[in-house]
């Protein structure tokens, strides 16, 4: 690995701090072959670790690793899946769980690599703001013996003798707040170090991140739950309906607030091109923070979350969740609760759902159903032309027999597993609230007793989010410090010339950007020396 | 023998770490602190199960030790209330269940048969029933036959109670308390009859 494709250079900043540090001032690499020593390999690991190579490496290895993870089902995601997939691979499946490629981001290659692309990350920028903060606090250097062959540079000639001369500058520069250095018949002054606490500050800003980013990564979690108009739950991983929790996070550390959706209301535009399209989405919540806190009052809409304990809670859906109550073969009510149906399709929100009704007697109960918020008959098919329910109708599939739910794997409650179930008989009309489909053989009665609507909400912890702000705003503060701050040096060296005469030659170097308006800060300086010190100019030049 | 408490209840990692992708190549600029906007949609984001199942296994506690139970109260299934600390100086078996749930309905024929069995001797079964309607609930009690009670908690406020000692990770969870009122023993998952019954005479075994 050669010293150039060393991750020396990261960012726009860094690259122009690295050229003007000319070469890094690295360790030079080891001697090749065999007299490397344990030290020796060590640093050479490290460096190769700490490459630019190696992190791009880890980041598309991190990139392809998470493949898996899109491919086959997830134990945290669908627990459901990875049996079934157990059930018809056999053979390959327990070699895939020895791989982890069913739990992927817990896998431990896969911590592997992300840790080492951290350890990558913080030991390049680590040594970089080591640098960049010595770089910072440095003195200019001498000036050099010919000052003009600097890239500026101006000969005067004045009356007063070197010492005064030089003192003249001195003053100048010093009202100009360069940072000085003097020497015996010289001055050297620089100015703009606050390029390197830019760039500083953009390295340091960078680790920050990274540490925000860990923090949310231990410590957060995220959660759905979906939640009927009209019902409660707490913030708990029994009533959860997803649970993505970080590292370090137990179901102990969950903030205990209590949520209850009092109402949903959706507005639709009723009429015109847009007809349909949605307007506004309210969940009228109420909220504590925790049990015996008191009942607050919040308003969610879209992107408008609600804060709680740190917790972010977002709107992100809403359907219809008609109310069914079953009565079985015996004549008892085994049923009665609204179902969450799911939207198929988003302009009139023809919503599908399944009814499992395992503990009817004498068999189970099953119904697969379409809730139509607005059914208009349109050639014989029932069709919701509208979101809003003007009129609502629930159309359904009865079956009978073995829902396959009192043993194997757990089961969607947004399918039905028909393989046990025979379809019964029932003609196909559709219900109206209130109305009822009496199923033969004594098998019971189903009602369509009414709607509800519910929402579903995202909630979110993640303690990194305000430092991660906080570094990203840094970041971009020390960038454009580093971007639109120029160091520039300015040197005098006075000497005797002919006659009485002192020599006082200025030259003047801008480092990191030499395009920029240097010249012009050169020549105004140039012209308070030779004002202070009462000189002409003899000879100059500038680029 | 025993595992530390909370090692069980892992479920899934996000996908984090693709964010620190995202900051090897941010030379730049840091698009970070805006995780989690989010855009109203017709469907939910879900997983389609509805719930979340604990990674199944069996926590003890050593006697004694084990974390004290909440003071938990609430009314029952079917009507009345009960207080869990009615049942203090027995051996208490609590298992937080609800009727949709497939393993819960596998568990509750053994279930109810170590109910049968222990009633005369002074173990206590409560059930915690979680995210159901009445209707089911009974339904479920009935069609399983089960004879002991069931706190109802469609707010989740009983699981709650129980964040700050051993909380329920998952639906099933079952909780064996001694009779000092502490837990014993906590079954993540489906218990088979054989397995709670010999966490249950762990617990009866239990000095005090």
């Amino acid at each position: 690995m050669t010293e150039t494709s060393r991750m020396t250079e990261t960012g726009a900043a860094a690259a122009e701090a690295g050229q003007q540090a000319a070469a890094p001032p690295e360790p030079t690499p080891p001697p090749p072959g065999p007299a490397y020593g344990v030290l020796g390999w060590l640093r050479w690991g490290w460096r190769q670790l700490t490459s630019m190579r190696t992190a791009l490496i880890l980041l598309f290895l991190l990139a392809v690793a998470s493949v898996p993870g899109s491919l086959l089902p997830q134990q945290g995601i669908d627990p459901a899946a990875v049996q079934q997939y157990y059930a018809s691979h056999p053979g390959l499946a327990p070699w895939l769980a020895r791989l982890s490629l069913f739990n992927v981001f817990a896998a431990p290659w896969f911590a592997a690599i992300y840790l080492l692309l951290f350890l990558s990350l913080a030991g390049c920028v680590v040594p970089r703001a080591y640098r960049l903060a010595r770089s910072a606090r440095a003195l200019p250097p001498p000036a050099p013996r010919n000052v003009a062959r600097m890239p500026q540079s101006v000969r005067h000639q004045t009356g007063q003798d070197a010492a005064a001369a030089l003192a003249a500058a001195t003053a100048v520069l010093r009202r100009r707040k360069f940072r000085l250095r003097t020497g015996d018949g010289w001055v050297s002054a620089e100015k703009g170090y606050r390029r390197e606490l830019g760039n500083l500050l953009f390295h340091l800003a960078l680790l920050g991140l990274l540490g925000a980013v860990a923090l949310g990564g231990l410590f957060g979690y995220k959660a759905n739950r979906l939640l009927v108009s009209g019902t409660s739950f707490a913030n708990t991983v029994t009533a959860l309906d997803e649970f993505h929790p970080g590292r370090l996070v137990s179901s102990a550390d969950l903030q205990p607030f209590t949520i209850t959706l009092n109402r949903f209301a959706a507005s639709y535009v009723r009429s015109g091109q847009l007809r349909g399209q949605p307007t506004s989405f309210n969940a009228y919540l109420s909220y504590s923070a925790q049990p015996g806190a008191a009942n607050q009052r919040y308003d969610l809409r879209v992107n408008h979350p609600l804060n709680v304990d740190g917790v972010k809670v977002y709107l992100i859906g809403h359907g219809y969740a008609p109310v069914f109550k079953v009565t079985d073969g015996t004549g008892k009510v085994v049923y009665d609760q609204p179902v969450p149906f799911i939207a198929v399709n988003t302009s009139g929100l023809t919503s599908e759902g399944v009814v499992k009704v395992p503990d009817a007697k004498p068999d189970q109960l099953g119904f697969a159903g379409v809730f139509l918020p607005t059914a208009v008959d349109t050639g014989g098919t029932l069709e919701s032309v509208f979101p809003a329910p003007l009129n609502p109708r629930v159309s359904l599939i009865s079956y009978k027999g073995n829902l396959g739910m009192n043993s194997g794997p757990s089961q969607s409650v947004y399918a039905l597993n028909t393989a046990g179930l025979t379809e019964l008989p029932v003609a196909p009309r559709p219900l109206a609230p209130g109305q009822s489909i009496k199923l033969p053989g004594g098998a019971g009665t189903l009602t369509f007793t009414g709607y509800r609507q519910w929402a579903s909400l995202a909630i979110t912890y993640d303690p990194g989010q305000l430092p991660a702000l906080i570094a990203g705003l840094a970041a971009l503060a020390g960038l454009l410090l580093s971007f639109f701050i120029r160091r520039r040096r300015m040197f005098v060296r006075a000497y005797p010339g002919p006659g009485d005469r002192t020599v006082v030659d200025v030259g003047g170097l801008a480092r990191s950007d030499p395009a920029g308006g240097f010249d012009e800060e050169f020549s105004r300086l140039a012209e308070e020396f030779r004002v202070a010190y009462a000189g002409e100019t003899s000879e100059g030049k500038t680029d | 023998m025993s595992r530390p408490p909370h090692a069980t209840s892992r479920v899934t990692r996000p996908g984090r770490a693709v964010w620190l992708g995202l900051l090897a190549t941010a030379s730049a600029l840091a698009v970070s602190g805006c995780a989690g906007g989010a855009i109203a949609a017709s469907t939910p984001a879900s997983n389609g199960q509805s719930f979340v199942s604990g990674s199944p296994g069996t926590t003890l506690y050593q006697a004694g030790h084990g974390p004290a139970v909440p003071a938990v109260s609430g009314p029952l299934v079917g009507g009345g209330r009960l207080s869990l600390a009615a049942d203090r100086g027995h051996v208490v078996v609590l298992n937080f269940w609800g009727s949709w749930c497939t393993p819960c309905r596998e568990e509750a024929p053994s279930l109810a048969q170590l109910a049968r069995q222990y009633g005369g001797s002074g173990v206590r079964f409560l059930g915690i029933d979680i995210r159901d309607s009445p209707a089911s609930a009974e339904a479920f009690m009935s069609d399983f036959r089960i004879s002991y009670p069931s706190l109802n908690d469609p707010s989740d406020n009983l699981a709650l109670d129980f964040r700050d000692t051993v909380p329920p990770a998952g639906i099933p969870t079952t909780l064996v308390i001694s009779r000092s009122g502490r837990i014993a023993a906590r079954v993540i998952g489906s218990v088979t009859y054989d397995g709670l019954k010999s966490l249950i005479q762990r617990a009866v075994a239990e000095p005090g």
